[in-house]
């Protein structure tokens, strides 16, 4: 267990290692910093000298490690257009993008979770075609898509809910949260809705194949020759099956619903780093979209080590491998 | 006895829709009728598609979803269970029949505990629980001889051997005390020496408790060691029913007898199975002059044909950061010689070795240490290509798993001709006729040539593969469990056939196999082996007459004893 | 000829199981395929080439659906602000999109099931190699990826084809390995290999068709997948490039007029974006439902 442990971290460390990797070289090396900063009218020993200063003269092995050492001390830079450190800008807007993402979490989680399982176990019944149906139609919809749509029923036409900014925001621990007022709360509701929607379909259609897949074991087979009620065979030998499943997928959609606020926040006006990131990549601020990525990379790399942790801790095959 | 029977069934057919529309339906069981009294130990017997396990289901209740029980009673202790609702059969299950399944692995949850699961079954089937539940369920297993009880229970399932794991099966179907238990071959999925300790103590458990027993099987050694009574069952249908000794030994069935005629014994070498084979039909003689051709070539006879001289096979998992290179020794320092025209064969349980010898040979996995010899030379000093090819290809081999060894997307005759198409060795517009001609030869179809495997059987893919190792002529053929996956009737036809073969063309084998009868019946010489090593090289009828090692005694003890048909 | 027709009925032998009974899948079948002969035959059947800047009269800007435009032709479903008829632009864009989508998915699917193969047949660093690849890769969001990619090397039809296939090689190249593991294990090609058949002839003849067939199966649901990422990535203005609107550009065009009124430059589509993606997914759910082993045994 423990080398299963220490196994995935060392695996882990690789994982971030290559990934700086790439993001140094996709940035640094593929695109060229001086033709981006420089201006036309800049003649060839200003940009030999701008050069000089960015250490871009250096040997590549050279210019990374510094790279790399900036980043394990916290400098990430300083931003083209905010003409502020960038660390501070993506601190600054990450809660905004956690509270947003754990909500639609909670409630992806907890609605399409059980209808999956409901649908696996109740078969071809008209309860899960029907579920099917909206589940299907529900991934089938491009999520900026889905945002539009909610934006024109909820803030348009029936004038409800709002559809941009963040509302007010109360403290606590010293950060700004929306979760915690109702005009905040109102804020967030389209965005978290839009989030969840896509999460609803995947986690149930998720639940209901892997609910299917343990029904076909013989182990159900065999507790029902046990004498086992089926209530029973279903809240312990089903549950504890597919419990497995469903946390590895949990964690990895963390970073899934991470990744597609990008689109959610773009659309909703949202200010968290997700519209950072897409607002950077407009305005060519290379600075904060490189600290991103190495950020999230990392973030990442992170979760799926608490996930194959978890994994190992639910699955006694694991667990008690040498 | 004038109280209702235990268990009583009649006229009991069970369907499956079939085809594409489900419109067409299968009868998997076709008005079947069972009577069982307390205590008693009743055998199904039949080869797959009987129905057998379908009858299991039928009575508790546990049939998968397409399958219709269209007709018939069941009545146990008088009462019907035909129609019962789910929640009556809950109480029936566990309570009054147990149930044991063929795989123990896959019968237990792989995510709870031993204790978990037998605990589970004697809550629901009693009214014990908390550490009364667990006082019994420590006894339970102890009664089903599961050493270190209350250690186990905090095991899964798979920390354990398959052997405990089934015993451990055993005490949660004993558990509320059933009247009956219905095994489902409770012993198959088990190595041979485990079957018969296992198979002891189910007989001993339902002495003991007073319970009888439904036991479903294909094996009719375990039905003649086991049962009191025994059914007869083909393709759903009831064949001959009564007491076990007259069945096996004085069928009144024609298809009984020649079942009971296809068991390979252990007691006598028999020249061939005595089974009604139809004469061939199809021409064989081109096919005979092909492989006939090259037999002209041999040199002298008296040499051996294949030594191996202290052949050693280490496996070995390559170290990685934080794991230290593993090592398991599979083949050690093993020494044997294969006359021409000889059977040598190889017996041992799974683990033993014996395939990796052959594949060895074969050249299918790298040799640690040792050599092979083979018409006099050392592969691994041929250097000349060509020379090198022609050594290769004259060994051939017969594979087990009939579902695997041959390509699905080829036909049978493009399995059987490809490779020598590919070499040159024939002509490319002959390749359709001598796959033609191999397959009259091996009793198969000329015109199913063109067809994909999936259209064959089991026993007849096994043909094609015969029909294929000899498309090359060989010298020298490995066969690696030929029949193990075979139908036992199936099993005794293509063992006639390799005999026929053999002395048609005085073909040499290596024959490896974990069944200590079809040995007997198919070679000259055997080699027992045990975790890597060679225990004994002898001639059969010593090594079954008079076996000098412990563990070859203690391998043909654990044998089921079936004396064959009486000879009348 | 002949060879041809036979292809086309066994083909149709095939098929027929699959759907027969089924008509949600039928008729998104019906649906993919009417919008693939759309896609196909656009620039021969829409009534203007919205590429061509000359056509286009910015007197026409902003029409709704039956509206005459300025040269006295309808435009059935309206105009956005260039004056570009609605109806043209999602046919062109239609085309672009399904474009994208098919190059990208049949090059990420052959590159994935080739270093699938030989990451099976290989092993050793080769295999390691291919696998560290493929799990670096499937750890990240693909769409997160995607705005990586464009975010290095700028934006265009080829780079966000580049993106979309980074997105789908890895799954396939892993499930091509797994299953050639398992093929791999099987007597054939034991057979194969004793009888001296050469290795690439074993990958060709013997592996590959009897592992892609798992492959196959989800490659519907990765032309599904590549078209809503291609809709996303331009919607958020990193895909395609403003002269050639793809969906996802049209609809990122109108989103601007939504809160004015202006609903149709968007919402339409929008529509045929959403439709075609839901065609695709009920064939392909129904072909992977066919596929299951765990839900076959309940469809007979």
């Amino acid at each position: 267990m423990i080398k299963y442990i220490l196994k995935r971290f060392w695996q882990s460390g690789i994982l971030a290692l290559i990934m700086s990797l790439i993001v140094f070289f996709g940035m640094y090396v593929v695109g060229d910093p001086v033709e981006m900063l420089s201006d036309e009218d800049w003649t060839e020993q200003d940009k030999i000298e701008l050069a000089i200063e960015l250490g871009l003269d250096k040997p590549l092995h050279e210019q990374y490690l510094n790279f790399a050492g900036d980043i394990v001390q916290g400098d990430f830079g300083v931003s083209f257009v905010y003409n502020r450190p960038v660390l501070d800008l993506i601190v600054e807007r990450l809660p905004a993008t956690l509270e947003v993402a754990l909500l639609a979490m909670v409630i992806g989680l907890s609605i399409g979770i059980p209808l999956g399982i409901y649908s696996g176990i109740k078969g071809n019944s008209r309860g899960p075609r029907i579920i099917s149906f909206f589940t299907t139609i529900g991934y089938s919809t491009p999520n900026f898509w889905q945002a539009i749509l909610l934006i024109l029923v909820f803030a348009v036409f029936f004038q409800w809910l709002p559809a941009s900014g963040r509302g007010l925001t109360n403290p606590m621990f010293g950060i700004e949260w929306s979760l915690l007022s109702i005009d905040g709360l109102q804020h967030m509701a389209l965005p978290a809705i839009n989030l969840a929607i896509y999460k609803i379909c995947m986690q149930s259609r998720l639940a209901r194949s892997g609910t299917q897949e343990i029904l076909y074991q013989e182990y159900m087979t065999f507790a029902r020759a046990k004498g086992i009620t089926r209530n029973r065979i279903i809240r312990r030998h089903l549950l504890r099956n597919i419990l497995i499943p469903i946390v590895t997928i949990t964690g990895l959609e963390i970073g899934g619903l991470i990744a597609f606020s990008t689109v959610t926040e773009t659309v909703f006006a949202w200010p968290g780093i997700g519209k950072l990131l897409l607002d950077s990549i407009h305005m060519v601020d290379r600075p904060v979209v490189v600290a991103y990525l190495i950020l999230i990379t990392l973030m990442f790399v992170f979760i799926n080590f608490i996930v194959d942790v978890l994994y190992a801790f639910l699955d006694p095959r694991i667990r008690h491998q040498k | 006895m004038n109280k209702a029977p235990l268990l009583e069934i009649k006229n009991l057919t069970v369907t499956y829709p079939q085809g594409p529309q489900g419109k067409d339906e299968l009868k998997a069981l076709d008005q079947i009728f069972i009577n069982l009294s307390e205590g008693q130990i009743t055998g199904i017997v039949g080869e797959s598609g009987a129905g057998k396990s379908t009858i299991g289901k039928a009575i508790l209740g546990l049939l998968d979803s397409p399958a219709k029980l269209v007709s018939g009673e069941i009545r146990f202790l008088g009462n019907s269970l035909v129609g019962l609702s789910e929640a009556q059969f809950e109480s029936l299950r566990g309570n009054q029949i147990g149930y044991i399944y063929q795989n123990p692995m896959t019968a237990l949850n792989p995510v709870l505990t031993i204790g978990e699961q037998v605990m589970e079954a004697i809550e629901a089937n009693t009214d014990m629980s908390g550490i009364k539940a667990r006082e019994y369920a420590i006894q339970l297993l102890e009664r089903a001889d599961v050493s270190f009880a209350e250690d186990r229970l905090q095991k899964y399932p798979h920390q354990l051997s398959g052997g405990l794991c089934q015993r451990i099966v055993f005490a949660i179907a004993i558990a509320a005390k059933p009247k009956l238990i219905i095994a489902d071959e409770p012993t198959t999925a088990l190595d041979v020496t485990v079957q018969q300790s296992v198979l002891q103590t189910l007989i001993k458990l339902s002495q003991q408790e007073q319970i009888a027993i439904i036991l479903i099987t294909h094996d009719i050694g375990v039905i003649a060691e086991t049962c009191d009574y025994v059914y007869v069952l083909r393709y759903g249908r009831h064949v001959e029913q009564n007491a076990t000794n007259k069945v096996l030994q004085r069928p009144t069935q024609d298809y009984t007898r020649s079942l009971m005629a296809s068991v390979p014994l252990i007691e006598k070498r028999l020249h061939r199975f005595a089974l009604n084979e139809e004469d061939k039909l199809e021409d064989t003689s081109t096919g005979l002059h092909y492989l006939q051709e090259k037999q002209t070539t041999q040199d002298s006879t008296n040499e051996s044909l294949l030594e191996v001289r202290n052949l050693s096979k280490i496996f070995i998992t390559p170290s990685s950061l934080l794991k230290a290179k593993q090592s398991f020794t599979a083949v050690k320092g093993v020494n044997f010689t294969v006359q021409r025209g000889e059977t040598v064969g190889i017996v041992g349980e799974s683990g033993s070795g014996k395939s990796t010898i052959g594949r060895m040979i074969l050249g299918l996995e790298d040799i640690t240490e040792g050599s092979v010899i083979y018409r006099g030379k050392d592969l691994k000093l041929i250097t000349d290509s060509t020379e090198r090819r022609a050594h290769c290809l004259s060994m051939q081999c017969i594979f087990q798993d009939p579902y695997s060894s041959l390509n699905p997307r080829m036909s049978a005759g493009e399995n059987i001709t490809y490779g020598l198409k590919i070499h040159n060795l024939i002509d490319r517009n002959k390749a359709k006729s001598l796959a033609q001609d191999l397959m009259s030869l091996v009793g198969l179809k000329r015109e199913d040539a063109d067809k994909l495997p999936h259209a064959f059987s089991g026993g007849e893919r096994q043909r094609i593969g015969i029909a294929r190792s000899l498309g090359y002529r060989p010298d020298f053929i490995f066969c690696d469990e030929p029949t193990s996956a075979l139908d036992v009737s199936v099993q005794a036809n293509l063992l006639n056939l390799l005999k026929d073969l053999q002395e048609q063309f005085s073909l040499t084998l290596l024959f490896v196999s974990h069944d200590l009868a079809v040995i007997r019946q198919m070679c000259d010489r055997v080699i027992v082996m045990k975790e890597g090593e060679a225990l004994e090289n002898d001639s059969n009828d010593n090594i079954f007459e008079q076996p000098k090692h412990e563990y070859t005694r203690s391998l043909l003890d654990a044998m089921p004893k079936f004396q064959g048909l009486a000879q009348y | 000829m002949k060879t041809l027709k036979n292809i086309f009925n066994s083909l149709l032998y095939k098929i027929r199981p699959i759907f027969s009974g089924h008509y949600i899948a039928i008729a998104g079948l019906i649906g993919f395929s009417f919008f693939l002969l759309v896609a196909i035959f656009a620039p021969w059947i829409a009534p203007q080439n919205p590429y061509d800047l000359m056509v286009l009269d910015i007197m026409d800007g902003l029409l709704p659906p039956l509206s005459k435009l300025g040269n006295g032709t309808t435009a059935w479903l309206g105009t956005d602000a260039l004056g570009r008829d609605i109806l043209s632009a999602v046919m062109y864009g239609l085309r672009l999109s399904l474009f994208v989508a098919f190059v990208a998915v049949s090059i990420g699917t052959t590159i994935g099931v080739i270093l699938g193969l030989l990451a099976a047949v290989k092993g050793g660093w080769v295999e390691t190699i291919i696998m560290r690849a493929v799990d670096l890769k499937v750890s990240f969001p693909g769409i997160l990826l995607a705005l990586m990619m464009l975010a290095i090397f700028g934006t265009g039809v080829d780079k966000i084809i580049y993106a979309l296939i980074i997105g789908v090689w890895a799954s396939k190249a892993r499930l091509t390995r797994s299953q050639a593991l398992s093929e791999m294990q099987k007597e054939y090609i034991d057979a194969a290999r004793i009888s001296g058949i050469p290795n690439w002839r074993i990958m060709m003849r013997f592996l590959l068709p009897n592992s892609i067939a798992p492959v196959l199966v989800v490659v519907p649901m990765a032309l599904s997948g590549a078209i809503g990422a291609e809709a996303t990535l331009s919607f958020l203005g990193v895909g395609v490039p403003i002269t050639e609107p793809s969906l996802g550009l049209l609809i990122a065009n109108g989103n601007d007029y939504i809160l004015s009124g202006k609903w149709w430059i968007s919402i339409i589509p929008g529509v045929v974006l959403v439709s075609l993606v839901l065609c695709i997914n009920v064939v392909a759910d129904r072909i992977r439902e066919y596929n299951n082993p765990y839900l076959k045994a309940k469809d007979q």
